[in-house]
Order: structure tokens, then C-alpha cells, then sequence
């Protein structure tokens, strides 16, 4: 048992490392992705920035925009790069290999989510620190270990939910895909991307603390700007509730994925293309 | 156990739309029962749609049955498909998996490591199987530039890295000229021969692929078991008598002698021809009604002092097999009806 | 037939078959019902970002003024996000996912009208989700919209020039699709972004630096947004804008058009050619 145990863990990591090694490496093979996931989505971002200027809102707000234009990337990384990459992958014909393997699927949507982030990181660091650069916008961080702390639990239960996600990928088609592509616009709205989101008014702001996003940015941004007064909950609420999201997300996935596959099985759909 | 695979009573059905978008119930697979030995190399041949791809997708564990039971390497695929994955792997024809901004030595790898496979294990198995299909030249060429037979290659290449206790190989050498073919018929015969619990199921379209390679062949239609049986002995149910073509030389004087064969044992008929009196060659047809008669047939040409200078032997063959059995209904003692192809 | 009919009559087939599979593509992958829920609920959502923003900062968010110049770019834009999309997700999914792309390739007299065929389809829902935002505005918002009031001439003449320009930029951006890899897929969102800042979709360009206030001088969606505000709300938003007469303005916007058509071709072109020589045309590279 303590062999097998082993053997499990140790396939697992190795599955998790390659499918990252792939996504790594195609990402480098070709360099497009810098000109357009780094360099214009500052504009895109950029433009929210001129939109509470034009409203002449305060210049803390500009901080909030360069905040929410990061965690978009985390946000569509984990939308498309993870959640929906079961869809993708059948298509690509590699969803069966993936599936007659003894390898958990998680261990898959973590190498995707990994390697994914390579790209993230550097379209969220570039917007974070040329967004800075460019429109004055300073920092007083209050505990730089709370705001790794703090992001790091965020992006796990983040992932989480894209696992969570993608669970439906296995089962549907173009409907999950197209539920996906109808997620991005709301979940700016619900989480606060571009604005504190207590403006949604408490119950409703708290109602979307199930995206880990909502309670994540808030609470980095309480960290990050810790002269302004406009968070949802104390810092310390919102890091316990991302905690709990973490462990109930990567839950609910795993459980998730085993019944989503056992019913795309039944019904025969695991590996039907074009759906 | 010494059973591979073996399946009881299964059936899968499909839920398909028809018009008006009511949903009917399409039987893929109705009631196979099934045993593939440990160490053999079982083929399955059927038309398109039979439920041959269907049986392999339950049997790696794509997909449920929707009654009966499917066992591989002493694990049920419906509720240990886990222990199944660990002692599989599966090769399709025309398949377009892999990453193909990656080369063909990246995608193998990563297959590999799906498996738990050391590196330096991985990366040997694989350079050993590139040079054996011939693809070692393209190690490092981004798969989306390989043509349709080295995608395949690289594809079959992927089915060996993990070196699984039993392997599906639906249609493997779909695709490939038939010097690479030759060499991966090969290969599987000396894989399974290599081990002794090494097994293969194999569908295939190629007659003499699946006669030349299987062990034990099944005839699939409509998602029933038609037949089920070495090559040979497939062969055998649809007629015993083989002809054979042979060329002697023997002179004038001798040709009755020659006649006299339609007397030996298991001789049925024998029709000589020669270009004319005086001849020298004479071509004779014998038909004998089984292998035991041919060393008979023999001993009388060198008794009659005819020197044999060409034999041939012609037999039934799959394809007679194949269309004989799937070109009727069948009755048996299961009740259904069997009526001779006109 | 002369060969020049004959070519015409295939571009039309080429357009009207490729119309209709892109609205199969668009529409048939749920019931009507979750259509129209995913019709209404997705450009809503994004025009209340902007609605919330406004509410954060001034307090109350409806009526006339600089809320209602916002509002309605903002829905406008929609068509350029739409369409910029549409035309280079066609290349990656054709090309990595259904592998129908070379199909499709060899088969049309121009692969140029088969994207157009295929933006057809996103311009129809984009209309939709539009009109669903401006009805969300007036019902909810008191946008001043009112049928007395409307210059049906301008919106007439803004949308088609305004239709041309995104199409044409569109063109281009398909075909540096079809020399780059998947994840350029983010590409046209990217370049929409771009556009969203430069065009004054939401904001007066008078306020960006005085570099980039000549690159959204030089943009076509600029004055096509212009023109739109003005048809609809009698007004437009920027100082730098409100130098052009009416005619002025749809006098640029329809040069500018028909040079961003004719970039966009020319890329296009450009592109398709040296796909052709580097044996791009069915590369798959999903990772």
C-alpha cells in the first residue's frame, strides 16, 4: 500500500510536470504572446485608468484598475488555459491518452495551470509595474509576506474553481465552452476588478466571495494601499475565508471530475468530438 | 489467471437522435462474450460500425458498458478502471493526438512520463523505437510538420514507451507504406513473444495483416460475436478443400502415371494439362480435401518419376470468411436465423 | 459565363454559405431559452461595470451627460470586440480544432470571403446584444434616447463605415493568424483593448497624451463613435471631436474606412503568402 501510495504521488508529479512542460515550452517555441498578452492589454487596462479620470475619481483608483487588470490575467488563464482545456484537448485528439493513463485529472489541469502561468505572471507583472511607471501609482504595502500569502492562497483556490470548471468540459461541449465565455464579463462586475467591491453594496459583495477573486483582490488591495479604508472585511477574515475556499474548491473538484466523468462515460460523451 | 481480457454479456447502447429529435436507443454492442489469452495477439475484424472501437473504448475504460461485464488483466473496467490504466495502452489509426508545436521526441516523452517512467528509461525506449520504425531522422521535427504515415509512427511509438501488459491496437498501421508496416508487424509479433503476459488486441482491415499476425480472430458484426477462432480453422468452416497448383516435368511416355493421382487418398480431383503430346511440362491442378493428403500427393510424383518444378497451394481465405459470415443472418442455437448468402 | 461573373457568383456562394454555417456555429449549441439568457446577460453585465464605476465615483449613474456618452460607446463598442474575434477565431478553430481550415482553403475562390461570411454572423449577435444594452439604458438608466430626436441618417451612415473599418482591421488581424500560433488567439481581445483606449469608447480622447491623442485621430472607430453619439444623443464627447461638422466627420470616417479595408487586405494578403511558403496553412499548435 505504502508502494502503491508512492507510485501514485510520484506518477502524479511527473504527469503534472510535463503537460507544464508543454505548455512552457509551446509558449516559448513562438513569441507573439508578448506583443499581444503583454504589451496591449496595458492599453486595454490603461483605459479604465482614463475612465476614472475622465470622472476625475480619486488617484487611489488608479491602483485598484492596475490590481484588477493583473488578476485578469490569473482570471483568463484559469478560464481558458485550464477550465476549458478538457475541450480543447478533445478536440486536439490527446483527451483519451490523457484518460487511459493512471494519472489523477487534476494532475493534468495543475501542469496546464502551472505552465500557464509562466505567461501570466510576466502579463501581470508587466501591467502591475509599467502601469505603475506610467500613471504615478505608489504602493504602501503594510506586509509584503500577507500579500504573497494572500495571493498565493487566492491563485489555489482559484484553480480550484477552474478545476471545478472544467468538470463540465468532460461532459459538454461548446455549451460549457460558451458558459465560460459568458463568465468573464460577470465575474469583473461581481469581484471588484476595476472598482472596491463593497460598491456592490455588502450582501452582494459577500455573495461573490465564492469567486476567490472577490475576498482576494480586496484583501490585497487593503494590504497594497494600506492608507485607504474600503475593504469588504478585515484582511485577516478574507485570508481565512480564501483558506476555506481553497480546500472546499479543490474538493468539490476532485469530486467533481470523478462524477462528471463517470457520467460523460455513461452517456458516452468523453470523447466525442464536435459536440 | 490466464485470461486477459474477458468480457460477459456486454452491451452498450447509444441514445441517437432521429427525426421529430425523438431519442432511439442504438446497440453498438449486444451481448459479447469474450476471452483473449495471456500472451496472444487477438484480432478483431468486422465492417465499419460493427462496435469493434466501441469493445476497445470499454476495454481501456473510455467508456461504460450499459450492462455486463468487462475484465482486463483481473480488473473490472467499471469499478477498478484505475488498476485497468496502470497495465494499458492505446494505439488508433489516423489519430492526430500530440502537441505539434513540440517535436516528435517532446511528445513521446511527455506520454511517458503519464506512466511514471524514469527519464533516462523513457528517453532509451524511445530512441530505440525510432530507429526501429524508422523515424529517428524526425526526432526533433515539430510534429505538425510530420506527414500523415510518421504521425502514425510516432503515434504506434507512443502505444510501446509505457510497455503495458496489454495493448489496443485499433487499426495500427492505418496509413503506412508497406515496408513500415512489414517492420511494425514485426515488432508486435516479437513484443508479445518477448514476454509471456504481453498481449495484444488488434483490429484491422488488412485480411492478411490480421492472418498473418493474430493468433485468435473474432468476426464482429452489428455488435455480436460472429465467429471466433485461429485463422485457420476460420478458414476451414467456409470450405476444407485447398487446390493445389503444381508444374512437373516428367516424359510422354509417363502421363498415366500421373493420372493414377485421382486414386490416392485424399485426392478428389486432379485436372493435368500440357501443351501437347510429347511434351515435357505438364501443370496439374489437384484438389485435396485437407494439408494430410499433400505428402501422398507428392510421393506419387517422385514414384511416377515427375520432378516437381512449381507448387502453389490456394486455400479460402479471411476475406471469404469475413464476407460468408457477415453476409448472412445468423441462426444457431441463440435463436436467431441464418439464411446462405445467394 | 465570363470568368468575372462567374467569380462573382462563387464569392457569393463563398459569402452566403459561410454566413450561415457561422450563425450554425453561433446558435445551435443550446435552446433558445440559454440563447437569449447568454444574449442578454453577458453585454449586460459588461455595461454595469462601466454603471458601477460611474455610481463608485459620482454617486448616482443615469441620465445625460458625460454617463450617457460613456454608455453608449461602451455598448458600441461591443461590434469591434465582436468582430475583431469573430474573424480571427474562425482561423484558430478551423485551422486547430475542427482541421476543416485547409478544406475550406482549397475549396473557395477567396479565402477573404469566407471570413467575411463568417463575421456576419458575430455583426447579427453583436446588433442584438447592442440593442439589448441600449434598451437596458433607456428602461433602467434614463438614457436620453428619444425617436423625436435621433439622426437616423448618421447612425445609418456611422454604423456602415463604423462596420467596414472593424471588418477591415479584422481582415488584417486574420491573417497574422494564420502565421502564429494558438495562444495568439488573445489577440484580437488584445487589440480591441488597444482600440478601447484610443477610440474614446468610453472616455474623451481629449485627456490621453498628446501622442496617442494623434493615433486616435488617425483610428476610424474614433469617428465612428463619434458619429454614433451624435446621431443618438445630439452630441458627441470630445473637444478634439467637436471641430468636424457632421459632414466632415462621416467624410474622414469613410477614408479612414476604406484605408483600414485596404491595410487590412494587404496584410492579409501578406500574411496568406508567406503561410503558403512556410507550409503554415494547417499547423496545429495547441499546447
Amino acid at each position: 500500500m505504502k508502494t502503491d501510495l508512492k507510485w501514485h504521488i510520484r506518477v502524479n508529479v511527473k504527469a503534472a510536470i510535463a503537460r507544464a512542460y508543454v505548455r512552457v515550452v509551446g509558449t516559448n517555441r513562438e513569441f507573439s504572446w508578448i506583443f499581444f498578452d503583454t504589451l496591449l492589454p496595458l492599453l486595454g487596462t490603461a483605459a479604465y485608468v482614463y475612465i476614472y479620470r475622465a470622472m476625475d475619481a480619486p488617484e487611489e483608483y488608479v491602483g485598484f484598475v492596475l490590481l484588477g487588470g493583473a488578476m485578469t490575467a490569473y482570471w483568463m488563464n484559469v478560464l481558458w488555459n485550464m477550465a476549458s482545456n478538457f475541450y480543447f484537448e478533445r478536440q486536439g485528439w490527446n483527451l483519451e491518452l490523457y484518460f487511459i493513463a493512471p494519472i489523477s485529472r487534476m494532475a493534468i489541469l495543475a501542469g496546464m495551470a502551472i505552465g500557464g502561468m509562466f505567461m501570466t505572471t510576466i502579463r501581470a507583472g508587466s501591467l502591475i509595474v509599467l502601469g505603475s511607471l506610467l500613471f504615478n501609482v505608489s504602493f504602501s504595502v503594510s506586509s509584503v509576506p500577507l500579500v504573497v500569502l494572500t495571493f498565493v492562497l487566492t491563485l489555489v483556490a482559484l484553480y480550484g474553481l477552474g478545476m471545478l470548471f472544467s468538470s463540465l468540459f468532460l461532459m459538454y461541449g461548446r455549451e460549457a465552452w460558451h458558459t465560460s465565455n459568458l463568465l468573464q464579463e460577470p465575474v469583473y462586475l461581481l469581484t471588484g476588478f476595476y472598482f472596491p467591491v463593497r460598491a456592490l453594496g455588502f450582501y452582494i459583495a459577500i455573495a461573490a466571495s465564492i469567486i476567490p477573486l472577490t475576498l482576494g483582490m480586496d484583501a490585497v488591495r487593503q494590504l497594497v494601499f494600506s492608507h485607504l479604508h474600503f475593504g469588504l472585511l478585515p484582511v485577516h477574515v478574507e485570508i481565512a475565508g480564501l483558506g476555506v475556499l481553497g480546500v472546499g474548491l479543490l474538493y468539490a473538484a476532485g469530486v467533481a471530475l470523478e462524477r462528471m466523468e463517470r457520467a460523460a462515460k455513461k452517456e458516452g460523451r468523453l470523447t466525442l468530438r464536435w459536440q | 489467471m490466464s485470461e486477459a481480457i474477458i468480457t460477459e454479456q456486454l452491451r452498450r447502447e447509444f441514445r441517437v437522435d432521429k427525426e421529430g429529435k425523438r431519442r432511439e436507443a442504438f446497440v453498438a454492442l449486444d451481448g459479447v462474450d469474450l476471452e483473449v489469452n495471456r500472451g496472444e495477439i487477438f484480432g478483431l475484424l468486422g465492417p465499419n460500425g460493427a462496435g469493434k472501437t466501441t469493445l476497445i473504448k470499454i476495454l481501456s475504460t473510455l467508456l461504460t458498458p450499459t450492462s455486463g461485464r468487462a475484465v482486463v488483466g483481473g480488473f473490472d473496467v467499471t469499478s477498478d478502471p484505475y488498476s485497468v490504466r496502470r497495465i494499458i495502452n492505446m494505439v488508433s489509426g489516423g489519430e492526430h493526438s500530440g502537441y505539434g508545436i513540440l517535436t516528435v521526441r517532446e511528445n513521446l516523452w511527455l506520454f511517458s512520463q503519464l506512466y511514471g517512467i524514469p527519464n533516462r528509461v523513457a528517453l532509451e525506449r524511445i530512441d530505440r523505437l525510432m530507429d526501429i520504425v524508422g523515424l529517428s531522422d524526425r526526432a526533433r521535427t515539430k510534429v505538425h510538420k510530420l506527414s500523415t504515415g510518421q504521425r502514425q509512427k510516432m503515434n504506434f511509438i507512443r502505444g510501446f514507451i509505457s510497455d503495458p501488459e496489454i495493448l489496443f491496437l485499433d487499426e495500427p498501421t492505418l496509413g503506412l507504406d508497406v515496408e513500415t508496416s512489414r517492420v511494425i508487424r514485426k515488432y508486435i509479433r516479437e513484443w508479445v513473444d518477448g514476454r509471456p503476459d504481453r498481449t495484444v488486441l488488434l483490429t484491422t482491415h488488412y485480411m492478411a495483416e490480421a492472418d498473418q499476425l493474430c493468433d485468435r480472430l473474432a468476426i464482429v458484426n452489428q455488435g455480436r460475436i460472429l465467429a471466433c477462432d485461429t485463422p485457420s480453422a476460420l478458414k476451414r468452416r467456409v470450405g476444407q478443400d485447398s487446390v493445389l497448383e503444381i508444374d512437373v516435368s516428367a516424359q510422354a511416355g509417363r502421363l498415366q502415371d500421373l493420372s493414377g493421382l485421382s486414386a490416392k487418398r485424399g485426392v478428389r480431383r486432379v485436372a493435368i494439362s500440357s501443351d501437347g503430346q510429347g511434351a515435357l511440362t505438364h501443370k496439374l491442378s489437384v484438389i485435396v480435401d485437407g494439408d494430410g493428403a499433400i505428402p501422398g500427393v507428392l510421393e506419387f510424383l517422385a514414384q511416377c518419376g515427375a520432378i516437381v518444378t512449381g507448387f502453389k497451394k490456394t486455400e479460402p481465405t479471411l476475406e471469404d470468411v469475413f464476407l460468408e459470415l457477415v453476409g448472412r443472418r445468423l441462426t444457431g442455437e441463440n435463436g436467431s436465423q441464418v439464411a446462405h448468402k445467394g | 459565363m465570363a470568368v468575372g461573373s462567374r467569380q462573382a457568383v462563387e464569392c457569393w456562394r463563398t459569402f452566403r454559405l459561410a454566413a450561415w454555417l457561422g450563425w450554425q456555429m453561433e446558435s445551435n449549441w443550446a435552446d433558445p431559452f440559454l440563447f437569449s439568457i447568454y444574449s442578454i446577460v453577458k453585454p449586460v453585465s459588461h455595461s454595469l461595470i462601466l454603471v458601477v464605476m460611474y455610481l463608485v465615483v459620482r454617486g448616482q449613474a443615469a441620465g445625460a451627460g458625460l454617463f450617457a456618452q460613456m454608455f453608449v460607446g461602451n455598448a458600441f463598442f461591443l461590434y469591434v470586440g465582436q468582430i475583431l474575434f469573430g474573424l480571427t477565431w474562425v482561423i484558430i478553430e478551423d485551422r486547430e480544432f475542427y482541421q476543416m481550415f485547409k478544406y475550406m482553403y482549397v475549396s473557395t475562390p477567396n479565402m477573404y470571403w469566407y471570413l467575411l461570411g463568417r463575421s456576419f454572423a458575430k455583426m447579427a449577435i453583436a446588433t442584438v446584444s447592442v440593442v439589448i444594452v441600449l434598451a437596458f439604458g433607456k428602461m433602467f438608466l434614463r438614457l436620453p434616447i428619444h425617436a423625436s430626436t435621433v439622426d437616423l441618417t448618421m447612425v445609418c451612415l456611422s454604423m456602415l463605415f463604423g462596420m467596414v473599418s472593424c471588418v477591415g482591421m479584422g481582415i488584417g488581424l486574420a491573417g497574422v493568424m494564420l502565421i502564429i500560433a494558438r495562444h495568439g488567439g488573445h489577440a484580437s481581445e488584445a487589440v480591441a483593448g488597444a482600440l478601447f483606449l484610443l477610440s474614446g469608447a468610453v472616455f474623451p480622447i481629449d485627456i490621453l497624451p498628446r501622442f496617442a491623442l494623434y493615433l486616435a485621430k488617425a483610428l476610424p472607430t474614433t469617428y465612428w463613435l463619434e458619429g454614433v453619439r451624435r446621431g443618438l444623443l445630439g452630441s458627441g464627447m470630445s473637444q478634439a471631436m467637436a471641430a468636424f461638422s457632421d459632414r466632415e466627420l462621416m467624410i474622414v470616417l469613410a477614408v479612414l474606412s476604406l484605408l483600414s479595408v485596404i491595410l487590412g487586405t494587404l496584410t492579409f494578403i501578406t500574411c496568406e503568402k508567406t503561410a503558403k511558403s512556410r507550409g503554415l496553412i494547417d499547423m496545429h499548435t495547441h499546447h
